[in-house]
C-alpha cells in the first residue's frame, strides 16, 4: 500500500511529549494558502449566513434521556440513574454528566423531537446522513431499493463545486459500520466517488493519518526515507497511474493528495500539534477531542463540510467496537465513566473555541446520532435502540441559539410537538450555509426536508 | 488537474523532505503532580478499576486501546506489566481472591453475544479460567466482583433477573443468593473487611448514591445524599472509612468518608477527573484519574 499521505506526529513514548512535523518547501512549486484554498464558487444569491459545518456524528445512537431530555418525573425504570440539572438556558435542563455543555446551553438549541421510521443502525445511519432510506443497508445485509443519495457533506461537495485543491468535505473517522460491514450513506452515493468525503482519521499517541493514499500495495511510509526503494516505488506508482483505468479515475483523488502533500500550509492544517497544550488538553487528548480541535483547524482552512465520526464502530469496546453509544447494557457505568465527559469536555470547548475566534457565528456544529435509545431501560441495565423520538443539537452559523424545539412526552417516547425529521434538520443546516433550493435545483437536487424556521 | 509528470515529482519531492521530530513537552501548561500523589502508570490510555494483591505487591487494573480491553499486571511501583487473561474478547474488572493465588474477573463476550457478561476465576497467571457465576439462554451481565475477606464469597451484580441487584455466591459457583430487589440499578459491591457488610452503589434515591446493605440484617443504609453521583465504593483496610467516586463538586473525583457516611471529603483536589479509588494496605489510595490529557493510576494518601 502507498501510505504517502500519512502524516504522523509521533509520541515519544508518553503523551506529554509534544510532537511536531515539519515538512521541507518546494520553493517556487509554494502556493500560498489563500491560493490553495480558494473557493471556486461566486453564487450570484446574497451571502448565506454561514460558511461552514461541523457534523458532530455519535455513531451508535446516545440516549436523549441521558443527554438532552431528561426525564426526572418518569418512573424509575425509565428515568436512570441521573439527576438533570440546570444550564444557562432557563428553559433547557440537561443531564448532570454534562455539566460544561450545560454552562454553555445559550450558545446552542436542542430539537428534542426527532425521528424517523427505522431502529436499524445502518438503515438509520443512511435515513439521517443522506436524509432518505433509499439505498440504505440493513444488519441482515439487505440493501433496500433505490440508489443511496449522497451524504450532506458529498450536496456541499457537489453544489459548490470540486476543484478547490482542498477538499470541500472531510471526514474524520473510518467508514461506518454496523457489526461487519459497512452502511451506506456516508459517501457521495449517487453524486458519485468524487464527491465522497476526503477522509483522515486521528489516533491518539500516534497522530493524524490521512487514509485516502493508501493506494498501491507494497509501500509503506517507513520505506519513504529510503531515496532509491522510493524511486522504485514511485515508478510502480506511474506504470500503475498510466495502465490502470480505475487508478486514472482516481485523479482526483491524487490532485488532492498533492496538494496537501506539496504544501506546507495545506499540510499543517492536520497538525493539530501545533495547537497550544492548553488549548488540546482543553479539547481532551482522548480520539474525540482531537478530532474536534481538527475539525476547528479545517474550517479555518475553509473546508466547508467537517463530519466528526465519534466511532466507526456501533459497539462499545467491550462489545468488540470502537467504543461507539450502542451500549445496551452497562449502559450508564460506561456513559458516566466514558462517553458522557469526553462528548462534554471536546463539544465544550469546540464550541468555546469557535466563539473566541470568531468562528461560531459562521459555522453550524450539530451533535446526533442516528437514532435515541429505549426510554424503558431493559434488563441488563441498558438502553435498546429508539427511533420514534431522540435529540439532535444545533449551535453557531447564525441559528437561533437557547432554544428548545419540539418536545416528546412524558417518558420521552413520542414527539408531543413539532416531530422532526433528519431531512428536515440537514435541509436547515445546509440551507445555512448557502445550499438553497435554488441551488440544489441547479444541480439536479431537490431539498428532501423542510426547513426549521424557529432556528433561521 | 496537475499532469502525471509534475505528480510524480511532486509526490516523490515532497514526501522526501517529510521530517517527523520529536519536541520537547511544553510543560508550562501542564498541572503539576499534586503534593503527596504517585503516578504508578504513564501510558495515558482509559483505564479501569485498579485492584492491589493481598500482599500489596502487585497492582492489577483494566486498560483500554483502541478495540482491546485487558486485564494487566505490574508490580507496586507500576512497572514490569504483564498482560493476563489474553483473549480476542474482552476481559476486565479482575481483583485477586484473599488468597493471592486466584483472580475473579469479568469475560464479556462480545457480538452475537452481546452484553452476555460472565464472572470467571482464573490463577494468578490468568491460566485454567473456571466459570463462577453464568446465565444461561439469555444474555445476561454478570460483574464487578468483591471476594469476601475469608476468601469463600463473592459479591458481584447480575443481571439474571431482569434488573441489575446485588448478589453473593459462593467461589465454587454452587451456591448464590440474590440480596438486593428494586427496579433500580444496585451496582459495585465492595465487601467491609469484616465480611458483614457490602457498600454498593445504587439510584434507589433518584441518582446514583452510596449504600451499605448489612448481611445479617439485610437492611439497607444510605450512606450519601449529594446532587451529582456518588459510585464506586471501596473500603479501607480498617473497615473505618470508604472511599468513593463523586461529581458532587463538579469532576469526578475520589472522596473518603467515615463508614457511616459522615464526613465526605474530596482527596483527589485537582483539575480533571478521578474514578475508581482502592486501597492500599498502608491505607494509600490508588485510583484512575484523567489528567493533562491521558489516563493514568495515580495513588495518594487521604
Amino acid at each position: 500500500m502507498l501510505e504517502a499521505g500519512r502524516i504522523r506526529s509521533v509520541n515519544c513514548g508518553r503523551l506529554s511529549r509534544r510532537s511536531l512535523l515539519q515538512i521541507g518547501g518546494l520553493g517556487a512549486l509554494q502556493v500560498t494558502l489563500a491560493e490553495l484554498l480558494h473557493s471556486n464558487v461566486a453564487s450570484a444569491e446574497s451571502a448565506p449566513p454561514a460558511k461552514s459545518v461541523i457534523l458532530l456524528w455519535l455513531w451508535g445512537g446516545p440516549s436523549h434521556l441521558e443527554s438532552f431530555d431528561p426525564k426526572p418525573a418518569a418512573p424509575l425504570e425509565y428515568r436512570g440513574p441521573y439527576a438533570p440539572i440546570a444550564t444557562t438556558n432557563p428553559g433547557l435542563q440537561v443531564c448532570e454528566l454534562f455539566p460544561k455543555l450545560a454552562a454553555r446551553a445559550h450558545k446552542y438549541s436542542v430539537i428534542r423531537s426527532m425521528n424517523h421510521e427505522s431502529n436499524d443502525h445502518g438503515i438509520a445511519g443512511t435515513i439521517s446522513l443522506t436524509g432518505s432510506i433509499q439505498g440504505a443497508r440493513s444488519l441482515g445485509g439487505i440493501n433496500l431499493p433505490g440508489q443511496v443519495l449522497g451524504t450532506h457533506g458529498s450536496v456541499v461537495s457537489k453544489v459548490d463545486g470540486i476543484h478547490a485543491r482542498v477538499p470541500r468535505f472531510v471526514t474524520i473517522g473510518k467508514k461506518l459500520y454496523q457489526g461487519p460491514q459497512y452502511i451506506t450513506g456516508d459517501e457521495g452515493g449517487s453524486l458519485g466517488p468524487i464527491h465522497d468525503p476526503f477522509r483522515v482519521n486521528y489516533v491518539p499517541g500516534t497522530g493524524v493519518e490521512l487514509p485516502d493514499f493508501k493506494l498501491i500495495d507494497g509501500v509503506t511510509a517507513d520505506g519513504l526515507s529510503h531515496r532509491q526503494k522510493l524511486l522504485e516505488r514511485f515508478d510502480q506508482l506511474t506504470r500503475f497511474m498510466e495502465t490502470s483505468a480505475p487508478a486514472q479515475r482516481l485523479d482526483v483523488f491524487y490532485d488532492r493528495a498533492i496538494s496537501l502533500l506539496t504544501s506546507p500550509e495545506t499540510r499543517g492544517v492536520f497538525d493539530v500539534d501545533k495547537e497550544p497544550v492548553k488549548l488540546r488538553n482543553s479539547y481532551g487528548r482522548h480520539h474525540f477531542g482531537q478530532c474536534c480541535l481538527l475539525a476547528r483547524r479545517l474550517i479555518e482552512a475553509d473546508v466547508r463540510f467537517v463530519q466528526v465520526n465519534w466511532s466507526s464502530h456501533v459497539e462499545g469496546s467491550e462489545d468488540g467496537g470502537d467504543w461507539g453509544w450502542d451500549m445496551h447494557d452497562r449502559y450508564f457505568q460506561i456513559f458516566q465513566d466514558r462517553h458522557s465527559w469526553q462528548l462534554d469536555q471536546a463539544m465544550s470547548a469546540l464550541l468555546d473555541d469557535l466563539d473566541s475566534r470568531g468562528l461560531l457565528q459562521q459555522t453550524v456544529v450539530v451533535a446526533v446520532g442516528e437514532f435515541g435509545r429505549t426510554p424503558k431501560i431493559n434488563p441488563k441495565a441498558g438502553r435498546d435502540h429508539w427511533n420514534q423520538c431522540y435529540s439532535a443539537v444545533v449551535a453557531g452559523g447564525g441559528f437561533t441559539p437557547g432554544l428548545v424545539i419540539g418536545s416528546s412526552d412524558s417518558l420521552a417516547e413520542h414527539p408531543l410537538t413539532r416531530p422532526t425529521k433528519p431531512a428536515d434538520l440537514f435541509t436547515t443546516v445546509l440551507q445555512q450555509v448557502g445550499i438553497t433550493t435554488t441551488r440544489l435545483t441547479s444541480v439536479g437536487l431537490t431539498p428532501l426536508g423542510h426547513a426549521i424556521e424557529e432556528l433561521t | 488537474m496537475i499532469g502525471r509528470s509534475w505528480m510524480r515529482w511532486y509526490l516523490l519531492t515532497g514526501l522526501c523532505l517529510v521530517v517527523v521530530r520529536c519536541a520537547v513537552a511544553e510543560t508550562t501548561d501542564e498541572d503539576p503532580l499534586p503534593a503527596g500523589w504517585k503516578q504508578l502508570t504513564h501510558d495515558g490510555h482509559f483505564k479501569q478499576r485498579p485492584a492491589w494483591s493481598p500482599d500489596g505487591s502487585k497492582l492489577l487494573f483494566t486498560r483500554h486501546v483502541g478495540e482491546s480491553v485487558r486485564v494487566i499486571v505490574c508490580d507496586a511501583t507500576g512497572t514490569n506489566e504483564k498482560r493476563l487473561l489474553e483473549d480476542k474478547h474482552p476481559r476486565m474488572d479482575a481483583v485477586f481472591l484473599p488468597d493471592g493465588k486466584r483472580l475473579a474477573f469479568t469475560f464479556d463476550k462480545v457480538t452475537p453475544g452481546q452484553g452476555d457478561m460472565e464472572l470467571y476465576l482464573c490463577d494468578s497467571q490468568g491460566e485454567h479460567l473456571q466459570p463462577l457465576f453464568v446465565t444461561q439462554g439469555k444474555l445476561t451481565h454478570e460483574e464487578w466482583a468483591s471476594p469476601s475477606p475469608d476468601g469463600k464469597w463473592i459479591a458481584c451484580t447480575s443481571t439474571r433477573d431482569d434488573n441489575a441487584e446485588l448478589y453473593v455466591i459462593s467461589v465454587d459457583g454452587k451456591e448464590k443468593q440474590r440480596l438486593t430487589n428494586h427496579p433500580a440499578l444496585d451496582v459495585h459491591a465492595s465487601f467491609s473487611p469484616d465480611g458483614r457488610k457490602i457498600a454498593f452503589a445504587t439510584n434507589r434515591w433518584d441518582n446514583f448514591e452510596i449504600a451499605v446493605y448489612d448481611l445479617q440484617t439485610s437492611l439497607i443504609t444510605r450512606l450519601t445524599e449529594s446532587p451529582g453521583l456518588d459510585d464506586y465504593p471501596a473500603w479501607s483496610p480498617d473497615g473505618k472509612q470508604i472511599a468513593f467516586a463523586s461529581r458532587r463538586d463538579g469532576d469526578l473525583a475520589v472522596f473518603v468518608m467515615q463508614a457511616d457516611g459522615s464526613k465526605p471529603r474530596n482527596v483527589t483536589q485537582s483539575n480533571g477527573s478521578a474514578n475508581f479509588p482502592t486501597w492500599t494496605l498502608q491505607g494509600e489510595i490508588t485510583f484512575c484519574a484523567y489528567r493533562n490529557g491521558a489516563w493514568d493510576i495515580y495513588q495518594c494518601r487521604p
